[in-house]
């Protein structure tokens, strides 16, 4: 049903426009030009050029998506700390601004949001001075006296040190990981293309063989990387769809368990995956990739052929 | 012959060996497979064979009006195939009915 809503041409069409408008409202002029410009030049280079509509249809959704629930939210987050207007996001952003912020999920980015926009409304300083209030009355509290650190007080003691020495982590405490949207083209009507499959390996610095395993395993197909470093994969199967996948590949093997930090490094030990992070030194195992039960949804006389 | 104590000691032997021989893993895996064309498969590995997987696959094609089945994999077990994309439903109705624990679930696929 979903593919059938947003192959139609009508709802297309609606779609990117509303997307341009997104784009207008939601950004900063330089921004809207460069997205657009680079967008599309950038799908044409790497989708299959045969199939315009996919190319359109692909890039609209990108586009809404990526201003819609994303870009706003995380700009947002990031202008933070130095920009205070919130509808505009920071000149940095701009490069990346075609990226997808394949954090892991809208829930939490929501409810952070709405905890910044309050940290943002309350100017900066007025959180920080506050900190520091507390810091210097719990010390305040243990001079003289020969009692015990209660545990709120340890908990605080430790939040406002870590506040005080990750200013960038003041407003979220949530590692920014920014990175570009899957590229998803049919190919035909039995497969699918993930044409930067290998970009976003290197992007997430794992081995492709990795991130194929889980696709495959959790998409319940197969696929393979083919001459232009493209993931063909059988089935059909949408942008959105790929991209809820490796968000949760990102969640269990890319992201620190611990801190959420994505600058980790992935180990085989003993035939069990490690994940070591880079930020705050915790180690924990990951689970292993099991395509599990696969039911038989061929045909079944070819199977018995082939067996036989 | 190898001498006991050279060999090296792998703390994890018994944590591969007992994930590979308990296939169960103590989770129940939901997952989807694409047939030809739009059609769906949804397969639910992992439940107890305390269960009687016959009697909830019929409670189940009632509920949620689709076929399935019981299939009988050497590695796996009894699985559940049900037709369509029934991974809420049988997610829903397997901890309602109280057979599994909702972190117990682990959905797959899309
Ligand atoms: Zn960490």
């Amino acid at each position: 049903m979903d593919e059938d809503m947003i192959f139609d041409p009508s709802l297309k069409k609606k779609k990117k426009k509303k997307t341009g408008f997104d784009m207008d409202a939601a950004l900063a002029g330089e921004q809207g030009e460069s997205t657009s410009v680079e967008a599309p030049a950038e799908t044409g280079d790497v989708d299959l050029p045969e199939d315009d509509n996919l190319d359109l249809d692909n890039f609209g959704k990108k586009k809404k998506k990526k201003k819609k629930p994303f870009f706003n939210l995380e700009e947002l987050e990031n202008a933070l700390p130095e920009t205070p207007p919130a509808e505009e996001p920071e000149p940095q952003e701009d490069e990346v601004i075609d990226d997808l912020d394949l954090d892991i999920d809208f829930s939490k980015t929501k409810k952070k949001k709405k905890k910044k926009n309050v940290d943002e409304i309350v100017p900066d300083d007025d959180g920080r001075g506050e900190d520091q209030e507390n810091v210097e009355d719990v010390h305040g509290d243990w001079i003289g006296s020969d009692r015990d650190y209660t545990y709120d007080e340890l908990l605080e003691r430790v939040f406002d040190i870590m506040r005080e020495k990750n200013p960038s982590m003041v407003s979220g405490k949530k590692q920014k990981f920014v990175m570009r949207p899957p590229q998803v083209v049919r190919i035909g009507t039995k497969k699918t293309s993930f044409a930067n499959f290998t970009e976003i390996c290197k992007t997430l610095h794992r081995q492709p063989k990795h991130l194929l395993d889980f696709l495959l395993a959790e998409l319940g197909t197969s696929g393979s990387v083919d001459g232009n470093s493209q993931l063909i994969i059988k089935g059909r199967f949408q942008q959105k769809q790929i991209e809820n996948v490796l968000r949760r590949y990102i969640k269990e093997y890319v992201t620190c368990h611990t801190c959420r930090s994505p600058d980790t490094i992935l180990q085989k030990d003993t035939r069990l995956f490690f994940l070591q992070c880079e930020t705050c030194g915790s180690r924990c195992s990951v689970a292993s990739i099991k395509s599990g039960f696969q039911a038989v949804t061929g045909k079944r006389a070819a199977i018995r052929a082939k067996t036989a | 012959m190898s001498i006991q104590n050279l060999n090296t000691f792998d703390p994890f032997a018994d944590a591969i060996k007992s994930s590979e021989d308990d296939v169960q893993d103590g989770l129940v895996h939901v997952r989807i497979q694409q047939r030809n064309g739009r059609k769906t498969l949804t397969t639910v590995q992992g439940l107890s064979s305390e269960y009687d997987l016959k009697k909830i696959v019929r409670a189940c094609k009632k509920e949620f009006a689709c076929n399935g089945t019981v299939v009988e994999h050497p590695e796996y077990g009894e699985v559940l195939q049900l037709q369509g994309d029934q991974r809420e439903n049988i997610c829903q109705w397997l901890t309602k009915s109280g057979l599994v624990k909702p972190e117990q679930l682990k959905v797959h696929g899309f």
